[in-house]
């Protein structure tokens, strides 16, 4: 039986942003369901239906909600649209074609959570996306999806967009709720955790946007049904993005649980590669997740996954656990790069490490200092004047800054130093022959560009500071 | 009280605290940067990470878990057992400190925290020996942040102590951190420069040469600079400070940790008011009134040419109304005679010179003298405050004439009778740092007589006074203050008085007829058998070192 898209299943079709279009399609029926049903019987549903949280970590949403304190007075639930991982764009395409589902998934979880109100915290860039989601907010609220006593149910939910400035840490969760507070978004020190002490320093529930569009459809087509799709562990549709040299690149959905080949050669996703190509590398879960090695490699005799070998691993499922055997940090936003067989590796990993250099916080010392170092070592490497001992630095660094997760305030020094370690691992023959190859003169040049590159990263302030010698302070 | 175990040691400690506070009271130095017990907790350093025990996942059995947790952020519970001593944690500060310096210039020999910074001693303790960095280091430019201090942003830890300092102790928020990662740097928003009454601690909060006080830099290297425990005469809280001084100079002055008064802060005031100290025009020498002019006199003359002359004065003689007239009653003898009692002096030379005045002249009149205030009481969100009385002894003062009893007066009450001609001889303590002679007050005193003007400075009574004597200022004596809630705190003296000047505690223990050197401590047992108020100083707990 063909798998039948449900949170894309408004892709395409005219007008689906509105409500006329959503509601002819059965849209509101879950939230109408679940408003007849007590919180606790919601939240004992999502359990039951194991439904992993979509931002990235993969924790169980049910799980996540039971942990607020029984006898709180205030929840707030703030929704994570503040997708920033590079390459994902399924929130995006979420919103764009399909913005009552979230906003549906939003009534479910707020109610369930007993919430008074919801912010969704909107990435920066989406101004577009923000105007579709404000309409069908305005939508919702005239039809009475939103405000007081919503469907006769006596259940009262505010709904409020935020946007946010453009920073990829916002999407943390609570350096999101410190953003949303009208602060640095940086994030804060757990415990307390939200779910006890979050927004404003209330109970916090702070959820993805895709795992909240799941909520109508597990509602509306029944745990039977979800539990149908997906793996052992890992339940329900989710969407995949791919892109690079693919012939499809785009946004798609499937159960969870498809190999990353499918993804890139399934004639329902990628398509295959462009011109024919090989893969060489595969970032299959976002950037922050690792990397995999792609088809240019040889098979790996049945059965064995030895990420330490130079195997092909495009067989790796991609739910919640199989990545881990190919030493991923774990699934991410399933979005996939594709890296082609004439990409220079060299290049790959300075691009990785400075979209990590621009967007760590800088309050813990590893992952501040870290993700700047690995970025000036790779563009040394990329500028020709690598040196073997470069490539156990780097490991070194990574290792360091995300040995074990959870040693930093913060994920983003793990996801920081996960893709670089196992590019560096894993593609450690690539690096050692260009460093074989470089030419000498390279070696005397490299020192100009890469200094040039450290200033590139932007400031707002400061660097050309006026201050010196006091322009703002005269002395008397 | 828990007791938890630190590297196989069993430790006991207050309820509520930090692991690595515990750890740090205990004596043990893990080296930290953001964590301040004052300050709200970050745990951004990443310094003092500790291995802990927790319960096996599956077995419940205690193992050590296999990552690091920040000791700063942990708190206390009884029976948890942590360890700083093994290689993972070890290594963990090795690399961090290697992450310090990555960017750092290593401008260690024009550094003016050389020798008192952190970063330095973390190095030498935990860091590795070289950078493995080969590549240029971001250079960050000099800042000026306000009117009193200067930001070295390249040896720029961003532990952000500084920055909670503004937002949670000064409450002002001058100071933010500005843009991302390794790019961060610490920053004043435009036109508002980093001017507080209080803004002096961010430089000792600084654990690296980062923030540095324009008035010390390149002043000094701090390990020429000795350290003496005093109290500061700034107002009348007794904010307790160390006072820095090299070759009988002051250098600087820092806070000193004291749980009962100011914890780990002191005001500006207290911080940059030492100047007048080493002012050229102090008095530094003793002066008699001989047919109209003064004459240079000896220190060893003067006991008892004041002891005779006060002596001398008999009531009445002098007196406007003339009510009281010459008697022969002894009980009225002295009655025309005055000493006013500075709140800049020590409870014990006070004590000693309401003494002498009292021994020579019982019916003379005892004034707290002239009690500067400037505004109103100044509290800070977490209750530091600053006193609007500036002067650091009113109460002690106060509390010994009380004890002396007699004839008391107000310092307005005393110029009022001094205008009417009450007094024939009035000995006048002054020591403020600033002018307190006030045209009325030399004129009020003008009608004095014999006039004795102990003082620092020239003041309008160098013309009217028949005696003066040169004073000392705080940090050239000994003693102790009685601050405004009645805590008696004693300070030490730092350097000695100019050339020509004697201690004031020495001088009216010579007056008071003894023999010998003044010693604050021998004087005040001596008060404390006559008040209860005298019987117990308070000396703050002293930080060690590494608890900074």
């Amino acid at each position: 039986m063909p798998f039948e898209r449900v949170l894309m299943k408004h892709v395409g079709v005219p007008n689906s942003t509105s409500l006329a279009v959503y509601q002819a399609d059965g849209g509101y029926t879950g939230a109408a369901r679940a408003l007849r049903m007590k919180p606790d019987e919601l939240v004992e549903l999502v359990k039951q239906a194991n439904l992993r949280g979509r931002g990235g970590a993969g924790f169980p949403a049910g799980l996540k909600w039971s942990f607020l304190p029984k006898d709180r007075k205030i929840t707030y639930l703030c929704v994570n649209a503040d997708e920033s991982e590079p390459p994902t764009f399924c929130n995006r395409v979420l919103i764009d074609h399909d913005p009552h589902m979230l906003l549906e998934g939003i009534l479910i979880a707020g109610y369930a959570t007993r919430t008074t109100v919801a912010y969704i915290y909107l990435r920066g860039e989406f101004m577009e996306q923000f105007h579709v989601l404000q309409r069908a907010l305005d939508e919702a609220y005239a039809a009475g999806y939103f405000g007081r006593n919503i469907l006769g149910s006596g259940y009262d939910l505010e709904c409020y967009i935020h946007r946010g400035a453009g920073a990829y840490i916002c999407g943390e969760e609570t350096g999101l709720i410190e953003s949303l507070e009208g602060k640095r978004g940086w994030p804060r020190i757990k415990p307390p955790f939200p779910a006890v002490e979050g927004l404003f320093r209330q109970p916090t529930v702070v959820n993805n946007v895709e795992t909240l569009a799941c909520l109508p459809h597990l509602l509306t087509r029944g745990l039977e049904w979800w539990l149908g799709l997906g793996t052992a562990n890992s339940k329900g549709p989710k969407m995949y993005c791919i892109s690079g040299p693919v012939n499809r690149p785009g946004c798609y959905e499937a159960p969870l649980g498809i190999t990353c080949r499918e993804l890139i050669y399934g004639d329902d996703f990628g398509g295959g590669m462009r011109g024919g190509k090989k893969v060489k590398a595969v970032f299959p879960g976002g950037l922050s997740m690792g990397v995999l090695r792609g088809d240019l490699f040889p098979r790996a005799p049945a059965g064995t996954i030895d990420p330490r070998q130079d195997y092909d691993e495009l067989d790796c499922v991609l739910d919640f656990d199989d990545v881990r055997k190919y030493d991923l940090l774990g699934l991410g936003t399933a979005a996939a790069v594709v890296v082609p067989e004439d990409a220079d590796m060299r290049d790959v990993l300075v691009n990785v490490a400075r979209f990590y250099a621009l967007e760590s916080c800088g309050q813990c010392t590893h992952c501040r200092e870290g993700t700047t170092w690995m970025y000036k070592i790779a563009q040394r490497m990329r500028a020709g004047a690598g040196r073997l001992l470069d490539l156990d630095l780097l490991v070194e660094i990574s290792q360091n800054m995300g040995m074990m997760p959870g040693m930093s305030i913060c994920g983003l020094p793990d996801g920081a130093a996960w893709p670089v370690r196992t590019a560096v691992q894993k593609f450690r023959r690539e690096f050692e022959r260009r460093i074989a190859e470089q030419e000498p003169e390279a070696a005397r040049r490299w020192t100009r560009e890469v200094n040039r590159a450290a200033y590139e990263l932007p400031v707002l302030q400061g660097r050309e500071t006026t201050y010196v010698g006091g322009t703002f302070y005269q002395p008397p | 009280m828990p007791k938890i175990i630190i590297d196989g040691r069993e430790i006991e400690c207050r309820a509520g605290i930090p692991v690595l506070q515990a750890a740090l009271e205990a004596g043990l130095a893990v080296p930290h940067y953001c964590y301040h017990p004052g300050l709200s907790i970050v745990a951004s350093c990443r310094l003092c990470l500790m291995e802990m025990k927790l319960p096996h996942p599956q077995t419940r059995e205690l193992v050590w878990a296999p990552k690091l947790f920040p000791s700063c952020q942990t708190p206390v519970q009884d029976g948890m057992e942590v360890r700083f001593d093994s290689a993972a944690v070890r290594d963990n500060q090795k690399h961090v400190m290697e992450y310090y310096l990555l960017n750092h210039p290593l401008d260690c020999p024009v550094c003016d925290k050389a020798g008192e910074c952190y970063l330095q001693d973390y190095t030498e303790a935990h860091g590795p020996g070289s950078s493995r960095m080969v590549e240029d280091k971001q250079k960050n430019p000099k800042k000026d942040i306000g009117p009193h201090t200067l930001l070295y942003q390249d040896r720029c830890v961003l532990c952000s102590r500084c920055v909670r300092f503004c937002d949670e102790i000064a409450g002002t928020g001058e100071l933010a951190v500005v843009n991302r990662g390794s790019r961060g740097e610490i920053d004043v928003f435009p036109g508002r420069p980093l001017d507080n009454p209080l803004q002096g601690n961010v430089v000792d909060l600084c654990p690296v040469g980062a923030l540095l006080d324009k008035d010390f830099l390149f002043k000094q290297r701090v390990w020429l600079l000795r350290s003496t425990k005093s109290v500061s005469p700034a107002d009348s809280g007794g904010q307790t400070i160390w006072i820095d001084s090299n070759e009988q100079g002051i250098h600087r002055i820092r806070p000193r940790y004291n749980e009962r008064v100011n914890e780990w802060w002191i005001s500006d005031e207290a911080r940059f008011g030492w100047k007048y100290v080493h002012r050229p025009d102090r008095l530094n020498r003793p002066q008699v009134r001989e047919a109209g002019t003064m004459r240079p006199a000896r220190w060893e003359e003067l006991p008892t040419l004041l002891r005779s002359r006060f002596a001398e004065m008999t009531p009445g003689a002098s007196l406007a109304e003339g009510a009281l007239g010459p008697s022969p009653d002894t009980a009225l003898k002295g009655r025309g005679i005055a000493a006013v009692l500075s709140p800049m002096m020590s409870c014990e030379e006070a004590w000693l010179l309401a003494r002498f005045v009292r021994d020579v002249a019982p019916q003379a009149t005892l004034v707290l003298g002239h009690v500067p205030v400037v505004g109103e009481d100044q509290t800070f969100p977490k209750g530091f405050t600053i006193k609007a009385e500036k002067c650091p002894n009113r109460r002690g003062v106060e509390t010994i004439l009380r004890h002396l009893g007699g004839h008391t007066a107000d310092f307005r009450t005393f110029l009022g009778q001094a205008v009417e001609r009450r007094f024939d001889a009035a000995y006048i303590v002054g020591g403020y740092p600033d002018v307190w002679v006030t045209p009325d007050v030399a004129d009020a005193l003008a009608k004095v007589e014999f006039l004795v003007v102990h003082d620092l400075f020239p003041s309008r009574l160098n013309e009217r006074a028949a005696v003066q004597i040169p004073g000392a200022t705080w940090a050239e004596r000994e003693g102790t203050f009685m601050n405004c809630d009645g805590l008696l705190q004693p300070f030490e003296r730092a350097i000695v008085p100019p050339e020509g000047v004697k201690s004031d505690g020495q001088f009216v223990y010579e007056l008071a007829g003894r023999s010998g050197l003044f010693h604050a401590r021998k004087v005040r047992d001596e008060m404390a058998a006559e008040m209860p108020q005298f019987a117990e100083v308070f000396v703050p707990r002293e930080l060690p070192k590494h608890a900074h």
